[in-house]
């Protein structure tokens, strides 16, 4: 006992000398925890903003309600008009509004037609276009919008029930008919004619609150949803399609970044100086390193790639170019990403902790794991900082949308542009000679 | 072939080199003598080129030495101190490595490797991994790896460390058949006996400086006296240290007491005080002076603390 004691001990001591290791070691689930917390922690209030375009061209009065009613929930940020290339904001119209859920500006559109609600009808009729690039916010964007505008044609339906019997039998009558429609609703569902409250046109989210299950499902029948998948259609699995790209980052930046402290390790046997005493410099050997974690890590991506397309019938070969293309951006990207960790850590253990707590937290806010767009906005604001975010939204175009390359040159461009200045920044600490 | 000129290495919390300055001729065994810690290492990583110094210069031939001029090292070899060796490889494939970084000719390589191999005796284990070596074949091994380019300037950080007296021969009648052939040497170590043997000229290096240089001779000759006396510990002399004290200055080094003799030493007169006293003949010994007194007599320090 007592030497299994003085073992522990043993193992403490040494943790407890890299303060660095150490503080890594309590940080990174912290930190992790705090991102999760956020973006599923009030559970009630669920994600917020998520882009829907919109476009109402109807005249109808619920029309304008259900515009009123989206643009006043906290899920959806509704997005009205496009900007065209001269930087106009244009509005949209039938056509370019799928245009740009096609294109992955957003996830899902709604239209509300020209004849989405007519005196004559009861039904309401609408249009509702998505792109399924992310099934979680697919579930969450039509789960809110169901609710929304169910919550809206109870209003709607009695208006023009209640519109329709004042034009055919006059004011007073009409008024007489409301009373009677009432007392058919209250006996019809079974409720106290005293808790029916016709909504009025001016209290609209009032109205969410206060339909009744029942009704909503009777409405149901009344609502014409017409919804249509824009992209994806023809994908064999869609599910490994959108997630290889995060998996492939992750393997990636794991094995890039244990390659990358195998520097340490050199150092540490003397071989480092060894290298160093024969004529090479420091530059070449970062050079070097840099070029083999590269193609290291293109390999890696390229089997993970082709075996995704036999096992799961990933579809690689329409769009090979644009693949291979974000293939080598990603591994330098993700190369980069290694060395930093090497330049800018004093020990192995420094350098392994760091880059477990950055592969996670890039993977997490980067939207490896969940959507983007669950995330509260400064987070959303960081995962445009990360290489798995550009890397995986690169992948999603190649793979999901079938983008030419010229859709992915601004991924392509962030890519490069994250490993310049990384690079840079770990051979100017490399040139310090902190770590040999 | 080397001219260390006012060389000084801080760290940042040590000075590891102190204003140095040294020569080394064209074919020369020099030999860098100090205890741990002196600064030894820290030398040979100037002389390499892996560190840059904070002050003085340093040129090797008729180039000058620093961390960016690779054409420098193209004709050292360095032996570090630690086993620079990939453990998980074999012997010859870690030759091969480190050979590669020299664009040496293909046949010329593989001749060479086995050549260097054979000499320190490891041809018969160069396919096994290193991992599977012993403490002293890695050291073999380590020293051979700074061979394969045949620089004509070799230095060897403490290459011996860990080898049995035999292979340590062998490792000494290959370095001296290297210098015969015309290589200059640098070794450091602390065993003063390797100093002895192998090296034409020796600095003593501590804290930082040069305490003395010279050939062998000119060192000993730096003792006031010819002979070194040491009285072996016991019950019998420890009483008697005032007594010893009368004929020179005496130092309590672990076992035994090392007299250093005074001007007016007699060697008759000592000892026949001492039998007078009682002391058995047969706990002092005389011996040649030796570096190791010279450091002792230089620094008041045993060379091996
Ligand atoms: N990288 C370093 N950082 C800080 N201090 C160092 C470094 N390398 C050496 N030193 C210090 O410089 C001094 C000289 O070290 P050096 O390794 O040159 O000694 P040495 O003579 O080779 O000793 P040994 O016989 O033990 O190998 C020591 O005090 C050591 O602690
Ligand atoms: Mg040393």
């Amino acid at each position: 006992m007592k030497t299994v004691l003085a073992l522990i001990t043993k193992e403490y001591k040494l943790f407890l000398s890299d303060r660095v290791a150490m503080g890594l070691t309590f940080l990174i689930p912290i930190f992790l925890i705090a991102i999760w917390g956020s973006i599923f922690g009030s559970a009630d209030s669920g994600p917020e903003h998520l882009g829907l375009a919109f476009l109402n061209a109807s005249s109808a009065p619920i029309g304008r309600n259900i515009e009123k009613v989206l643009d006043t929930t906290r899920t959806f940020r509704l997005v009205k008009s496009y900007q065209d290339e001269r930087g106009n904001q244009i509005p949209f119209d039938t056509v370019t509004i799928k245009d740009y859920v096609r294109k992955g500006n957003a996830s899902a559109a709604l239209v509300i037609p020209p004849d989405a609600y007519t005196d004559t009808s009861i039904g309401l009729k609408l249009k509702f276009y998505y792109d399924p690039k992310n099934e979680m916010e697919m579930r969450i964007i039509q789960g809110v919008l169901t609710q929304t505008i169910m919550s809206q044609l109870p209003g709607a339906f009695i208006e023009g029930m209640q519109r329709k019997a004042v034009r055919f039998l006059g004011l007073d009558s009409g008024t007489a008919f409301n009373t009677g429609i009432k007392s058919l609703v209250s006996r019809y569902f079974n409720i106290d004619t005293g808790k029916i409250v016709f909504p009025s046109l001016t209290d609209t989210t009032a109205a969410s609150s206060r339909e009744s299950k029942g009704g909503r499902d009777f409405f149901k029948n009344v609502l014409d949803f017409e919804s249509e998948q824009l992209v994806g259609k023809n994908i064999a699995n869609p599910m490994a399609t959108r997630s290889v790209g995060g998996w492939a980052m992750m393997f990636l930046m794991f094995t890039l970044t244990a390659s990358s402290v195998s520097l340490f390790e050199e150092k540490q046997s003397g071989v480092v100086l060894r290298i160093l005493a024969s004529p090479i410099s420091r530059v070449q050997i970062l050079w070097s390193k840099y070029l083999y974690n590269m193609s290291l890590g293109f390999v890696q991506l390229t089997v993970l790639f082709v075996f995704g397309s036999i096992l799961f019938k990933i579809d690689v070969l329409s769009n090979l170019a644009g693949l291979i293309l974000l293939l080598v951006a990603a591994s330098m990207a993700c190369t980069s990403f290694g060395m930093l960790l090497s330049a800018v850590s004093k020990t192995q253990s420094q350098a392994r902790g760091l880059g477990t707590f950055l592969i996670l937290a890039m993977s997490s806010i980067g939207g490896a794991w969940f959507p983007t767009s669950f995330m509260p906005g400064f987070i959303q604001a960081f995962s445009k900082l990360t290489l798995v975010y550009w890397s995986m939204d690169g992948f999603l175009q190649v793979l999901w949308r079938g983008a030419p390359v010229v859709d992915i040159l601004p991924n392509l461009g962030v890519l490069v542009g994250i490993a310049a200045v990384i690079t840079s920044v770990s051979v100017l600490q490399f040139k310090k000679g902190h770590v040999f | 072939m080397i001219r260390i000129n006012d060389v000084t290495k801080k760290f940042p919390t040590v000075t590891a080199l102190q204003n140095i300055s040294l020569t080394v001729a064209d074919g020369e065994f020099f030999g860098l003598l100090g205890p741990n810690g002196a600064g030894k290492s820290t030398l040979m990583n100037l002389l390499i080129g892996y560190l840059d110094p904070d002050g003085g210069e340093i040129t090797v031939g008729d180039d000058k030495v620093t961390r960016d001029n690779l054409e420098a090292r193209k004709n050292i070899g360095l032996v570090p101190q630690s086993l620079a060796l990939y453990d998980d490889i074999s012997a010859q494939e870690n030759l091969e490595i480190f050979g590669s970084f020299y664009h040496i000719e293909k046949r010329t390589l593989r001749h060479r490797i086995e050549e260097r191999l054979r000499a320190v005796e490891l041809y018969d284990r160069r396919k096994d991994r290193v991992s599977t070596f012993s403490g002293g074949m890695k050291r073999r091994l380590n020293l051979i790896a700074s061979l394969l380019h045949d620089p004509s300037l070799l230095l060897c950080d403490e290459p011996t460390v860990g080898v049995d007296p035999q292979s340590r021969n062998a490792i000494f009648d290959y370095l001296e058949m290297l210098n015969c052939a015309g290589k200059t040497i640098v070794y450091t170590t602390h065993y003063m006996e390797e100093a002895e043997r192998l090296c034409t000229r020796i600095a003593i290096i501590d804290s930082g400086t040069i305490i003395t240089e010279g050939t062998l001779d000119d060192l000993l000759a730096k003792l006031s006296y010819e002979e070194s006396i040491s009285i072996i510990k016991n019950s019998s002399t420890i009483g008697k240290l005032e007594l010893f004290r009368q004929f020179g200055t005496v130092i309590d080094d672990d076992d035994r007491f090392e007299l250093k003799p005074n001007g007016t030493f007699r060697l008759s007169s000592f000892f026949k005080s001492v039998e007078e006293q009682g002391v058995s003949t047969r706990f002092i010994e005389m011996s040649k002076p030796t570096l190791e007194a010279l450091f002792l007599n230089l620094t008041g320090r045993s060379l091996r603390d």
